[in-house]
């Protein structure tokens, strides 16, 4: 029989029971479009991540830390220094920016100096809100949703601030109108001796989607209304005391510093180069590949329960399969009379179980394409919301999609096998006698 | 030389706990060209000694020998290809897809054994059906059929890859005498007009009468009268 003839009569076979065929499909595809869906949430997650660490350049970057122990997340909010572990000197950047492969060494600074926050009427208290400091030279980039991020003129001048202070302060889905706002910092009364009480007023340049209230300036410009304090030491009923006013960023040194190196394939080097100083060391780079590890693993459980549902959908087969085989008892002895071999029988059942995974993961990956077109029409609307610029997160990978197809395919045929192989050998001459 | 040539065939069953001996020791030599009608009580074995004439069952022992082939040890593929392409069956219940039409039917040996390209099917199937009066109801399902028109059908079936013999396992059994009639005189023109060999299984003796050749078969036995036509 040839082999068109085979999937002609296959084909035949299925739609002469339409609904059995159809809730078995059906079962098909609810386990690809588990698997798919689900697999393609994980690829897409991966990607994603890797590719905005890859965009700011973070699958590149060391950051450096007083205390060693933070890992990589850590170490980028654990920007605030009480002077405790290694002091982040400009002399230690310079060690830093020394080593073979590091570009730049960026050092950062956060400080909690202000009190409120004034944008027009609008005014914001500080509690929660990181002021970061560092200089603009490439070295840290932020995902922008409007404007730009820091650069070296917006010394004394520019400011950037996060969504959700954007929100706060009244420009909630319109970024784009913070953009040359004056913003007010009012400094914290409560400061001790503290010299520079002033307010600063500085223009907003950009917006950026970075988690949480933070606002952002160069170094320089935090040089400029950082505190100085005064120490003093000694004095008593007769004596003056012996007084040192200093910088409180000279005191404490940098939060962190930031290192850009030319290529992911000298991090490691840099790292260990790094760790040699006695500082905290953490690579973006090791990041990415906890994250990728994490979500690795929920792929593997996710697609597990798929393919569970895809296991009871093969067994949804061989009871249709073997429900076939006896209705149709009398057509297989019928089939043998006039010359049907074996083979030719089992490749029948086989042709007609293997049509069924076939149209399931066909009908699956077009749903899970359905859905995924879905889920990103949602998540799009979300990420504008946050000012977020990537759309699309969610794709099927198209290999994903023909690997499905064809493991749904194989899994029909395997399940056909059993059925298949007891049509084939049933004794012709009981078939045709079966009522 | 002979066409069918059977060498001491044995077949038993086992019914409960009764053995039954189908086929006890059957030689007979079949001509081409022969008519021989098989006749015997139910029972007594005609059914099986067609079945293993028409390698669709096969001995416990002794041989049958076609063309230099001996279905009692041939492979599945070479007695497949034998039942398809030297052998047409014809049953008592005439045995037809009752989701085909009766051309689908007809051409169904074809596309089992692969033969031919769609329209060639078409053409060959439409000219069996011709063959038995039937052009006319090529599209029509078993069902929409008269008892003697599916059995014509099945006789086309039996037809369409010009075999070398027509086995008809009680053909005329569940159809009325004037159909039966119409329906024996029908293979037993093939047999004179195209010279098919033709064996009838039968217990009616109105249907052994047409015959060349009569053998009866009893408990297994197998006895021997030259029939008059």
């Amino acid at each position: 029989m040839k082999l068109h003839d085979q999937f002609r009569t296959g084909w035949r076979n299925l739609s002469r029971q339409k609904l059995r065929s159809g809730l078995t499909i059906f079962a098909i595809v609810v386990g690809a479009v588990s698997v798919t869906v689900m697999l393609s949430l994980v690829t897409s997650a991966k990607s994603f991540l890797t590719s905005s660490f890859q965009k700011t350049g973070e699958d590149r970057r060391v950051i450096v830390t007083p205390t060693p122990g933070l890992d990589y997340r850590e170490s980028t909010w654990a920007n605030w220094t009480d002077g405790s572990g290694v002091k982040l000197t400009d002399e230690m950047v310079t060690r830093l920016a020394a080593i073979p492969g590091v570009r730049h060494a960026t050092p950062l600074t956060s400080f909690g100096y202000f009190d409120s926050v004034e944008a027009g009427t609008t005014v914001l208290t500080l509690k929660n809100t990181n002021m970061v400091a560092y200089e603009p030279n490439g070295t840290i980039t932020r995902d922008v949703a409007a404007g730009r991020q820091l650069e070296p003129g917006d010394d004394g001048i520019g400011i950037v601030i996060s969504t959700d202070v954007a929100n706060n302060l009244g420009f909630r889905g319109a970024y784009d109108s913070a953009l040359g706002s004056p913003i007010t910092l009012t400094p914290r009364k409560d400061m001790g001796n503290q010299t520079n009480k002033a307010p600063v007023t500085l223009t907003v340049v950009g917006v950026i989607t970075t988690d949480g209230a933070q606002m952002e300036v160069t170094l320089n410009s935090a040089r400029t209304f950082i505190p100085t304090f005064e120490q003093c030491t000694g004095g008593g009923q007769n004596t003056q005391p012996t007084c040192t006013s200093q910088n409180d960023l000279d005191r404490n040194g940098y939060a962190s510093v930031y290192l850009d190196v030319d290529s992911t394939k000298h991090v490691d080097a840099v790292v260990i180069a790094a760790q040699k100083l006695s500082v905290g060391v953490a690579a973006g780079k090791d990041e990415i590949a906890n994250q990728e590890q994490t979500f690795t693993v929920i792929g593997a459980v996710l697609g597990g329960i798929g393919a569970i549902a895809l296991f009871v959908a093969a067994i949804g087969v061989i009871n249709t399969m073997v429900m076939a085989t006896l209705e149709r008892t009398r057509e297989i002895g019928i089939m043998r009379a006039i010359g049907a071999t074996k083979r030719t029988i089992r490749r029948l059942f086989t042709v007609e179980a293997g049509v069924l995974g076939f149209l399931g993961g066909v009908l699956g990956v077009a749903v899970s394409f359905g859905v995924a077109a879905l889920l990103n029409s949602i998540l799009n609307r979300q990420l504008a919301e946050n000012g977020v610029t990537a759309r699309d997160v969610i794709s099927v990978p198209a290999g994903l999609a023909l690997l499905v197809i064809a493991v749904t395919t194989g899994i029909g045929m395997l399940a056909g096998r059993l059925p298949a192989r007891r049509a084939a050998n049933l004794d012709p001459v009981e078939a045709l006698r079966h009522e | 030389m002979a066409l069918i040539e059977c060498t001491g065939l044995t077949k038993t069953y086992r019914l409960g706990d009764e053995v039954v001996k189908a086929l006890d020791g059957v030689t007979l030599t079949i001509e081409a060209g022969d008519f021989v009608a098989i006749a015997g009580p139910s029972g007594s074995g005609k059914s099986t000694l067609a079945n293993v004439i028409g390698g669709l069952d096969r001995p416990d022992s002794g041989q049958v020998v076609v063309d230099g082939m001996n279905l009692a040890t041939a492979r599945d593929k070479q007695l497949s290809a034998y039942r398809n392409s030297h052998v047409g069956f014809v049953f008592q219940s005439f045995n037809l897809q009752v989701h085909e039409t009766a051309l689908e039917n007809v051409i169904s040996p074809l596309v089992i054994g692969g033969v031919g390209r769609k329209k060639e099917r078409r053409r060959a199937g439409l000219a069996a059906l011709e063959k038995v009066g039937l052009a006319d109801r090529a599209h029509h399902r078993p069902t929409q059929l008269s008892g003697g028109q599916r059995q014509r059908v099945a006789i086309a079936r039996a037809l369409v890859n010009n075999p070398s013999v027509v086995i008809a396992d009680e053909p005329t059994g569940n159809l009325d005498s004037a159909r039966g009639v119409e329906v024996m005189e029908e293979l037993a023109r093939l047999n004179r007009e195209d010279g098919i060999t033709l064996i009838v299984i039968t217990h009616d003796t109105g249907v052994a009468e047409r015959a060349t050749r009569v053998l009866t078969i009893v408990d297994g036995k197998v006895t021997e009268r030259v029939g008059g036509r």
